[in-house]
């Protein structure tokens, strides 16, 4: 079978992200035919490897990522002309003037590596550096399956370069030439990392839930799907919400003719795998929500492979 | 209350959907109902919903323009310096040919602009997103959107930052209280809105992914150097409760309040009318509303308004 990867994002956070993708992939597991891998690029905050922990026999791979550059100032190259502070050399504000040293001051947050500082002073007093901007994490769950995750180290400020290049680390798997499933849990919103995540998937689930909010968001994020041009199916998590929301959701949803994937009911079994950090699949296997996700998870794979046949 | 400083509260949290808009949109109205001047920041530019919590329109919709380079192809040597010394590669250069602009890759430094010896490149613009400003239940509210596709949200933020430094500048009465709303996530746009903050309030649920996202949001509050206390939202959840507001409070993080689950919270979320506004309707003996008014005390017994 071909190798499809598949991004799972919504626009809105907490609406069902990383729950959902521990149970397809759990189901996965379960399928003879599929063999998976899992990468969690909400890099801002991982939490898959909570319901997918490593197997006690599994060797943990940690890998420093250095995609994050600043600009170091040399002090013994500078000849306090000031010119890179009144001449506004950077145009992040990075740069301020220690009045007490008669020297430069970087503003590490504000400094975006791009090394104007360094090109434009006469004394090419500023060097760019790699510094560290995250780690890569990867092992085998105790569900057999790889989980790769990366993690950004606070402050640094290239969280999508960092999702990139988990996607690369994907590669470096020896499991990865006979992989035929790859589920990636996206980051909430629609900026740098979800733009990083999107890059040359097969196909997306987006997650909704029906309120104004999610459903707001849930359009952003089309519209950057729609730059990329991959097929989406939208998922509806808290289907049957009390919410007054109900009616103008569900008649919007209908009118745009977007593709359904499937629903899953509000169901308490949900938090509660959570809170025992099981994929509900597992947890309560007849429940509801285990129900409606099985569902999905064939409705998925009937739209990966099957396209012909349908 | 002229002469004082306002306070400046950040809403955020770590992670998604924990309830960051609602309690920001509510303990603005709240600040509102006693009569002072609000002002409401929506930070999270790139899924901005208070105004949908606030039932109302963005008004006063200002562009937010971002450097791009244009490049004169009479005037270009095609000597490939501006190539040769852009750090993110934005410009695709072949020998002899004028240089390509991969304007994703653009972190927009000018470099290129300025050390051009043809002076051919020209400064041009790029729209990054926009800034609203509206008047709403009695509050002021600033919206920041980042336009889709594009990928550098903290270019709006920053706008949005701009205006109110500007504001603070200027008119430094104007405003009691500003309330910041921030986006998920521990990245340069949440850190930006932080930084700004008097304090910081992380909204949190009872629940694994809750907590080790509360972790991440409060080391990098730490880092900032700002106090915070934290609000537990849908509490009441799976009946874990007094457990994870005890297990809070043994690793010394303070609880400003919690928030049980409540469907009067949940109708005003979808209808867009905050529960807490005073012509809200809601049933002020309801679980959410006591929650949020004591909440509220609390907020002013630590912020003290009048200092």
């Amino acid at each position: 079978m071909e190798r499809k990867i598949i991004g799972v994002v919504s626009g809105k956070g907490g609406v069902g992200k990383t729950s959902i993708t521990a149970s397809l992939a759990s189901l996965a597991k379960k399928d003879s035919m599929m063999k998976v891998i899992v990468l969690d690029c909400d890099v801002d905050a991982p939490n898959l490897a909570i319901i997918l922990p490593p197997d006690e026999k599994s060797k943990i791979d940690k890998k420093d990522t250095f995609t994050t550059l600043k600009s170091e100032f040399l002090e013994d190259l500078c000849n306090n002309c000031r010119q890179c502070v009144d001449d506004h050399f950077c145009e992040f504000n990075a740069l301020h003037w220690d009045s007490q040293n008669s020297i430069p001051k970087i503003d590490f947050l504000k400094c975006e590596g791009c090394g104007a500082c360094k090109v434009l002073c006469p004394m090419h007093a500023f060097k760019i550096v790699a510094v560290k901007s995250g780690e890569i994490i990867s092992y085998r769950s105790k569900m057999g399956f790889p989980l790769i995750y990366g993690k950004t180290q606070l402050g640094s400020t290239t969280s999508g370069k960092l999702v990139s290049e988990s996607k690369e680390h994907v590669k470096n798997l020896k499991e990865y030439n006979e992989s035929n499933l790859i589920f990636i849990d996206g980051p909430p919103g629609i900026g740098c990392p979800v733009i990083a995540t999107l890059s040359n998937l097969d196909y997306v689930i987006t997650i909704c839930e029906p309120t104004p909010s999610a459903l707001h968001d849930l359009l952003r994020v089309i519209e950057v799907i729609h730059q990329f041009n991959i097929p989406f199916g939208i998922l509806i998590n808290k289907s049957d919400l009390q919410s007054p929301f109900q009616k103008p959701f569900s008649k919007y949803i209908s009118d745009t003719n977007y593709e359904i994937l499937g629903k899953i009911p509000f169901d308490l079994s949900i938090p509660k795998a959570m809170s025992f950090a099981k994929p509900v699949v597992q947890y309560a296997p007849d429940s509801e929500a285990s129900l409606a996700i099985k569902e999905i998870y064939t409705n998925l794979k009937r739209r990966l492979w099957d396209q012909n046949k349908v | 209350m002229t002469g004082i400083k306002p306070k400046t509260i950040c809403i955020t949290g770590g992670k998604g959907g924990t309830g960051k808009t609602l309690c920001a949109v509510n303990i603005a109205v709240m600040f509102k109902n006693e009569g002072y001047n609000v002002l409401l920041i929506d930070g999270d530019v790139e899924n901005p919903n208070t105004y949908l919590l606030l039932n109302g329109e963005l008004e006063n919709k200002r562009e937010v323009p971002f450097f791009m380079p244009k490049i004169d192809e009479d005037k270009c040597s095609r000597c490939g310096i501006c190539a040769q010394n852009c750090t993110n590669h934005a410009f695709l250069y072949i020998d002899d040919s004028i240089p390509i602009l991969m304007s994703s890759l653009c972190s927009g430094c000018k470099l290129c602009y300025k050390i051009c010896p043809e002076k051919a490149i020209e400064a041009d613009f790029k729209t990054l997103g926009w800034i609203y400003s509206t008047e709403i239940h009695g509050l002021t509210l600033f919206v920041g959107e980042l336009k889709p596709a594009e990928a550098r949200s903290a270019g709006i933020v920053e706008a949005l930052l701009e205006n109110l430094k500007n504001i603070i500048k200027n008119k430094p009465n104007k405003f009691d209280v500003i309330i910041l709303d921030t986006a998920p996530g521990a990245h340069c746009d949440v850190e930006l809105l932080i930084e700004m903050a008097d304090v910081s309030i992380p909204i949190t649920e009872p629940t694994r992914f809750g907590k080790l996202d509360l972790k991440r949001i409060m080391e990098l509050i730490n880092l900032l150097e700002k106090d915070c206390k934290v609000i537990v939202n849908r509490s009441s959840l799976l009946g874990f409760r007094d457990q994870f507001l005890d297990e809070l409070q043994k690793e010394s993080i303070e609880i400003l309040g919690d928030i049980p689950m409540d469907a009067d919270i949940v109708d005003s979320y979808c209808q867009g009318t905050p529960i807490m506004d005073n012509n809200s309707g809601y049933d002020i003996n309801g679980a959410g509303f006591i929650a949020f008014t004591n909440i509220f005390e609390n907020l002013k017994k630590w912020i003290n308004l009048n200092e």
